[in-house]
């Protein structure tokens, strides 16, 4: 109940931000009019597999704005209040976790209403990426709590602003990494975004052929440490904050 | 019983002794100001009183529980208002007594945020978000929050940092109507704060608690003519 009632509030807080709503929902949705507008001859803009890149694109806002109010609440004395309080840990984590699901949610239908209207077929398709979309969300989530656990508000943006950055060049969402040097396309096929903006496009396309082994085993490792990282980070610094 | 009781009371943070040995009794009921110069180990031993941190060796007891095993037991006692106003700043004033009444699972909700309303009066601001209102209402909402649980004990840390002379006042006389209904440890950089509420003060310095005494017993002590260079005397500052 505690675990429910914390991830209420994050859910307020979280969409009573007016440029958090900007840039998880609007600015995604923008993208994804104005470039089918340009007819480019590119697979990437297809819209079956621009909408998945226009989700893992909004889910780096969702890492920016989870970074941004796990750090607030560390700085303004909130988690104080609340370490005094009979909540214990996990209740802090999946509270953080929880209220990001609605958003998701509504995000990824947002997009593909759009989509729809812009021409994407409807197809059971849809609902597997939406469904799967919420398992890439918790990688994105989990990036939020560890970077706002790390950094100050300021400096949860600022870096939270650096993992938009590596989404749009790494993640292939704007153009195929296969035209990119063996360096850099190393570095995309290391890093989780290309990962898990394949296996959203495999589940989209209904072409799970295109999902690599490696590809499960890169976004796997990456949501497990990253996971593990952000839940002990969290509790030592809830901890360590509290030092005079 | 005492509300408070600790002995030999030590915390150390890698090399640094943040709080030295003390052995502390608080009265229930009783106001008692924790003063000291920044570092002196105040916060530190707030925090390890209120569960936050576990100290490094050394016993504490709340209303006869121990820290160490019945710290759950502890949490539903306490409360603490912290220096920073910790409220969530998206949510209005009345979300917030609602969230912080369902963190501590409050069975008649209803009537204690009514409760807390009307004896903070906090109408005017209740559907207000909490990070539009000024300092004092902040301030307010923080200590009405922590009374959400009728706590026993009650830390307040700085609870009037930074507030205007009038702010100030009016915080004042909400502390003193607490007074004698639960027990109250109050930290504060303002001497005439733990002059006018406190029932006794204690003087932190370097981690040691130096002095406890009421506020003629330690002007008496120190051979002084008034709080202020009591303070400064205990404290190893010149007058």
């Amino acid at each position: 109940m505690r675990t429910l009632n914390f991830a209420k509030r994050n859910f307020k807080e979280l969409i009573r931000d007016p440029l958090g709503i900007v840039f998880t929902v609007v600015l995604p949705l923008f993208l994804l009019y104005i470039f089918q507008q340009f007819n480019i001859p590119n697979e990437a803009f297809v819209l079956t597999n621009f909408t998945p890149g226009i989700i893992v694109f909004s889910f780096a806002f969702i890492t920016l704005f989870t970074a941004t109010l796990v750090a607030r609440d560390r700085t303004t004395s909130f988690l104080i209040r609340l370490g005094v309080s009979p909540m214990k840990p996990i209740d802090y984590i999946l509270g953080y976790t929880l209220a990001i699901i609605p958003i998701v949610v509504v995000q990824n239908i947002l997009f593909f209403i759009l989509a729809i209207i812009l021409g994407l077929k409807f197809s059971i398709s849809i609902i597997f990426t939406i469904l799967a979309s919420l398992v890439i969300a918790i990688l994105f989530v989990m990036m939020g709590l560890l970077i706002g656990s790390l950094l100050s508000e300021k400096g949860a943006s600022g870096f939270s602003s650096v993992i938009v950055q590596f989404v749009c060049f790494t993640s292939g969402m704007y153009f195929s990494n296969e035209i990119l040097g063996k360096t850099f396309r190393t570095i995309c096929k290391l890093l989780p975004f290309e990962s898990s903006l394949t296996i959203l496009k495999g589940i989209m396309n209904n072409d799970l052929s295109t999902i690599s082994i490696r590809n499960v085993i890169v976004f796997s490792l990456y949501v497990v440490i990253i996971t593990l990282l952000a839940i002990i980070t969290f509790k030592r610094k809830m901890v360590s904050d509290n030092k005079e | 019983m005492y509300a408070i009781e600790t002995k030999d009371l030590t915390k150390k943070f890698k090399d640094k002794l943040a709080v030295d040995s003390i052995d502390l009794k608080i009265k229930e009921g009783e106001l008692f100001a924790l003063l000291g110069t920044n570092g002196a180990g105040k916060t530190t031993t707030i925090k390890m009183i209120s569960t936050l941190i576990l100290p490094t060796s050394g016993e504490i007891k709340v209303l006869g529980l121990d820290i160490k095993k019945d710290a759950t037991k502890i949490k539903k006692i306490i409360n603490v208002s912290p220096q920073e106003t910790a409220v969530a700043a998206n949510l209005t004033v009345k979300e917030n007594l609602e969230f912080m009444a369902s963190v501590y699972q409050i069975k008649n909700k209803k009537e204690k945020i009514e409760e807390l309303i009307k004896q903070f009066k906090l109408d005017e601001v209740l559907n207000k978000k909490t990070k539009i209102l000024s300092g004092g209402w902040q301030r307010k909402l923080s200590i009405a929050l922590s009374l959400i649980n009728e706590p026993k004990v009650l830390f307040l840390d700085e609870p009037t940092l930074g507030l205007d002379v009038i702010a100030r006042r009016e915080l004042w006389r909400v502390i003193e109507k607490l007074k004698g209904k639960i027990t109250i440890i109050l930290t504060t950089h303002y001497m005439e704060e733990a002059e006018k509420l406190s029932d006794r003060i204690g003087i932190m310095n370097f981690g040691k608690l130096v002095e406890v005494g009421t506020k003629e017993e330690l002007i008496k002590k120190s051979k002084t003519d008034n709080f202020e260079d009591a303070f400064i005397k205990i404290s190893g500052g010149e007058i």
